[in-house]
């Protein structure tokens, strides 16, 4: 099954690189090199994705991300030498699906892309409302019963305590714990030294299910104060 | 040719309303002024008729000679006693011949007694208490002899009446006294017929029974057949029974409907019904001509060779009349020219107020005082004279009188000063109206007159020479001023009235000169207070004003100086600043429009600041995204050369060091990126209440991966209770990364980096110490942008991350130090504690 994914940058080396990511990858890649250009192969091609610059000659990112919410729903990842949160904000606002900072890292992006995909294609509307049993946040699904986290429908493989931290954060997030609850909670002890032992298992975990370890999405260190699930 | 012809035009409109003005007020004024208090046959047409025998004056004159001759008809005597009272020689008044050569024979006081009442003591005829004893001669005024010889001729009349029984009770003494006053009344009959007899304006004729007593001239016919001689156009006839009298050929109705009314316009004759004619009267026949156009009859004097003119009462009468008819057209005919001089006024009003204008001028440049001066003398002069009555004493004299009695009579009858005003000469009402009129017109065409004066221009050149001293000084030098005219105030007061005193002057002046005193003073001091008082309180005004101009400038408004020295500006403006920029009137004008250049020069400084540091984070912002462009496709593609399989062993090191680099590129763009928002101040924050030492086991748990790949070792002393600070936590995590890291890369091999947190009441202080494996370079500023632990550059850092972590700390509102001690590296970041 090739899925076809456009490419909207101005620079042709970028949209040649990411090409070859993903076609490596084993997506079929259309390119486009302005707002205009990826509107007219949006309306001639049936696309599954849309990769697109902000700043591009004749129509920017950002408009040409507004035109295509007016007829699709196709998930669209916005690819911006902008990396502060304003303007991560203003793109997802705009009706972004995701925001990948320039420089990018080839993994991170194409692991994005899949995540995209996946949830689109696979999982379908994820507000479709959860069973019993199951917690969802964002991409991430957590079956009680079975103790498995799923993230954009794949199982995490976890340690038993890295679950039992997942499964707490899974069942409050939004909440920050101190690392001596966490501790308290998950060992069933008294927390002693506690902070290098949870961050330890916490610094695992990232590494397994957010897409880039560096800049997590999920599981967030609140700084001074304790470690929270964010709330997507 | 115009502009002369405009001003020349200008000069004549104001001319005829001046002349206007001036007839009007001086005509009408001086009619009613002369227009009698009470003329009951004057009419409007006998002043211009100018016939005197139609005034009342003329009336009562007639009516008074016919009393008199009735009474010397009938009773040989006088009815005036006038006559007998004293007679007018060579300017000084004298009593009765009778007194006179008495009191050259026996002296004053025997004179007196013979001549007094003093004689009939304990009689019947008791005539007052008059203790003559006491009397000094030397005051007597005509008043008192006056009255004695009233009562002597009223004595005299009821001797008259007496019955021959009664005249032979007399003692010797009063028959004596009765002889003299017979001869004093006979004397008097004589000298009042010698004063009328020469003068022929006025032809008597005086019968008593038949018998003809006295007539002064041939040519009058007293027999009823009212005829007169030439150039004489009055005749009055008495016959005994009625009055006729005859005037130009016609017959007067004197009698009307037969009743008198004392309301002047009835002749005061008998023969009404009311006022009817006694039985002695009957006998009497007298007749009177009067000329058409009296003379003036002089003759000589008897005794001293003069002249002496005679009564000539009707010569004066037609005299003044004719004066006065005169006098009354001339007045009518300036009104009139007047009034029409005011009626074409009306048509070059415009030229009026043109020429009004420049008066103005003229007046705006006279001082102040001056005009003060004249209208104060002008108005008083029209008070005294509304206060005074009559002339004749001195100024000085008649004024404390004012004061004296005039204020309590004025306060008493309100209508004096009206009645009063009538007397007052055209001229002077000319003179008040032009001074009120110009009053008036410098008051509404110059602004602030008193601007213009001695006073002001004293006071402007006080302010001149204070414009060179300092404020402190001049504040210094008005509160003298101040106390000197405290102190110069009282002492004129004091001295004045202990002056006043000494001379007696409050016997003229009494309680209103006191006041008048005392205001005078006060209205001085009230001045001086004013002027210089004045100055201190604009400089309060104006301290107040700087003060708040000082407190705007400090919350960073540098521009709001709408309400700040508008008055000085606008004065400097006029080109009366001085040559220091001092501003005329103001103390701080100076220090205030300095203080406005600093905030200016602020104003101008924080913005160029501000311009030129939004363009460095615009030029690093546009710098790294251009950066980043061409660094996404290097990274792209040394991600594929790395995945390339079946390279030269050689090639992969290449690519290694190029992923390395391309790496550490991305760090310092991003770095850059960050410093340069955070030194801008547009680094958003998310500033939240946090545990500082659990912040920093976190970062260290989140970097224990390196440090335990490091050669160095971590030694902390943290709080187990925990310190609160307010911080964003993303951004101090980013500080003590940037710190650890600096840490691990910088610190002796096989060192420890000992990282403590300290907390007084009040601030916690974390440090990071290590040990450097290099020398410190003391110099060196080490949070300078882009400045390394090592010259040569080559080890990984951006050369950012003191920068970055000093920029965040300080964003957060801590602060930073760095410390050397030989190879010790101390960073010391200080928080002030918050309650949880």
């Amino acid at each position: 099954m090739s899925e076809c994914i456009l490419v909207v940058d101005d620079d042709r080396e970028i949209v040649k690189a990411i090409s070859i990511l993903l076609e490596g990858e084993g997506y079929e890649v259309l390119k486009a090199y302005d707002g205009l250009q990826a509107l007219d192969v949006l309306a001639t091609r049936e696309v599954r994705l849309v990769l697109i610059d902000v700043m591009m000659p004749k129509l920017d990112g950002l408009s040409a991300l507004m035109r295509i919410r007016e007829k699709q729903n196709i998930p669209v990842i916005v690819l911006s030498a902008k990396s502060e949160d304003t303007d991560k904000v203003l793109g997802l606002s705009m009706g972004a699906d995701d925001y990948v900072s320039k420089p990018y890292n080839p993994q991170e992006l194409a692991a994005r892309v899949k995540s995209q995909l996946r949830r689109y294609t696979c999982l379908g509307d994820i507000h479709a409302g959860s069973r019993i049993g199951e917690i969802r946040n964002g991409r991430l699904l957590y079956r009680t019963d079975e103790r498995i986290l799923y993230a954009d429908g794949e199982p995490v493989k976890l340690t038993a305590k890295e679950t039992g931290i997942v499964e707490l954060f899974m069942r409050n997030p939004g909440r920050v714990f101190p690392a001596e609850e966490i501790y308290r909670r998950v060992w069933e002890e008294d927390a002693f030294a506690s902070e290098n032992t949870v961050m330890v298992h916490i610094r695992r975990i990232r590494e397994k299910l957010e897409l880039n370890p560096k800049e997590p999405e999920y599981l967030k260190v609140v700084w001074g104060i304790g470690y929270k699930m964010e709330k997507h | 040719m115009d502009t002369k012809w405009k001003s020349i035009k200008k000069i004549f409109c104001f001319m005829v309303f001046f002349l206007g003005v001036s007839l009007t007020v001086w005509n009408a004024s001086s009619l009613l002024q002369n227009m009698p208090d009470r003329q009951p046959s004057w009419e409007i047409g006998s002043p211009l008729e100018n016939d005197y025998q139609q005034t009342w004056r003329f009336q009562n004159y007639i009516t008074n000679r016919l009393e008199n001759f009735l009474s010397i008809a009938v009773n040989g005597c006088l009815d005036d006693w006038y006559y007998y009272a004293s007679e007018y020689y060579d300017g000084s008044w004298y009593v009765g011949e009778e007194a006179y050569t008495l009191r050259e024979d026996m002296g004053v006081n025997e004179a007196t007694a013979v001549l007094g009442m003093e004689s009939w003591e304990g009689d019947d005829w008791d005539y007052g208490d008059w203790d003559y004893g006491d009397w000094d001669y030397g005051d007597w005024g005509y008043d008192d002899w006056d009255y004695w010889y009233m009562d002597g001729y009223q004595w005299y009349e009821r001797y008259q009446e007496m019955d021959p029984k009664e005249r032979e009770s007399l003692t010797e003494e009063q028959e004596r006294r009765i002889e003299l006053l017979e001869r004093r009344a006979q004397r008097a009959v004589e000298r009042y017929f010698a004063d009328m007899e020469g003068d022929l304006n006025l032809l008597y004729s005086i019968s008593y029974d038949g018998k003809l007593l006295y007539s002064n001239s041939e040519l009058l016919v007293a027999d009823g057949s009212m005829q007169m001689p030439e150039g004489y156009n009055f005749l009055l006839y008495f016959d005994g029974e009625k009055v006729r009298i005859v005037k130009d050929g016609e017959e007067v109705d004197i009698y009307g409907d037969g009743y008198y009314r004392d309301e002047g316009i009835d002749w005061y004759v008998p023969g009404y019904r009311n006022f009817p004619v006694n039985e002695e009267m009957k006998k009497a026949v007298i007749c009177m001509a009067v000329a058409k156009e009296p003379l003036l009859y002089t003759t000589g004097m008897d005794n001293s060779g003069g002249y002496r003119q005679q009564n000539n009462s009707l010569y004066w009468m037609w005299h003044n009349s004719i004066m006065d008819g005169r006098l009354f057209r001339r007045n009518l005919i300036g009104l009139a020219a007047g009034l029409v001089l005011l009626f074409f006024s009306c048509f070059c009003r415009k030229g009026i107020q043109e020429a009004a204008g420049k008066i103005a001028c003229l007046q705006g440049k006279t001082w102040v005082e001056f005009k003060v001066l004249i209208l104060f003398s002008v108005l008083s002069a029209v008070l005294q004279q509304c206060l005074m009555y009559d002339y004749g004493y001195e100024m000085w004299q008649e004024i404390a009188y004012v004061y004296e009695y005039r204020w309590e009579a004025f306060s008493e009858y309100g209508g004096i000063l009206l009645s009063n005003l009538r007397y007052m000469p055209p001229l002077f009402w000319v003179i008040l109206f032009w001074t009120v009129w110009l009053t008036g017109n410098d008051l509404r065409r110059n602004k602030k007159v008193w601007r213009h004066g001695l006073i002001a221009k004293c006071s402007h050149a006080i302010a001149a020479r204070e414009v060179k001293l300092p404020m402190a000084k001049r504040m210094v030098r008005r509160n003298a001023i101040l106390f000197t005219v405290i102190i110069a105030s009282g002492f004129l007061v004091l001295a004045g009235t202990l002056v006043a005193a000494d001379y007696g002057l409050w016997r003229y002046c009494n309680i209103w000169g006191m006041i008048l005193w005392c205001v005078l003073i006060t209205a001085c001091f009230i001045l001086a207070a004013y002027l210089v008082g004045g100055k201190n309180i604009k400089a309060a005004k104006e301290m107040d004003i700087l003060s708040s101009r000082i407190d705007e400038i400090c919350r960073g408004n540098y521009n709001g100086s709408e309400t700040f020295g508008m008055e000085g500006n606008a004065e400097s403006g006029s080109g009366s600043g001085t040559p220091n920029g001092a501003i005329w009137g103001s103390d701080l004008g100076n220090t205030m429009s300095q203080l406005e250049n600093i905030s200016q020069g602020m104003a101008s400084a924080v913005d160029e600041q501000m311009k030129s540091e939004r363009m460095k984070v615009e030029l690093i912002a546009n710098v790294s995204h251009d950066l980043k462009t061409p660094l996404t496709s290097i990274i792209s593609y040394v991600q594929f050369l790395k995945n390339e399989e079946n390279l030269p062993e050689h090639v992969q090191d290449y690519i290694k060091i190029l992923d390395e680099k391309s790496e550490r590129l991305k760090n310092m763009v991003q770095d850059v990126f960050a410093v340069s928002k955070a030194a801008s101040g547009e680094l958003p924050m998310n500033m939240e209440t946090l545990d500082f030492g659990k912040l920093l086991r976190q970062t260290i748990a989140d970097m224990d991966e390196e440090i335990q790949n490091s050669s160095v070792s971590f030694r902390t002393e943290l709080p187990e209770e925990p310190v609160f600070i307010m911080a964003d936590g993303q951004r101090m995590y980013r500080v003590f990364q940037n710190l650890f890291q600096n840490a691990l890369k910088y610190s002796l091999d096989g060192s420890r980096v000992y990282v403590t947190l300290k907390s007084d009441g009040k601030l916690a202080v974390a440090s990071v110490k290590n040990t450097s494996h290099m020398e410190l370079d003391e110099d060196k500023n080490f949070t300078d942008r882009f400045v390394r632990g090592d010259k040569s550059r080559t080890d990984g850092g951006s050369g950012l991350g003191l920068s970055i972590a000093q920029s965040f700390t300080e964003a957060c509102g801590g602060r930073f130090e760095l410390e050397f001690n030989a190879d010790l590296f101390i960073v010391n970041i200080s928080f002030d504690r918050t309650e949880a």
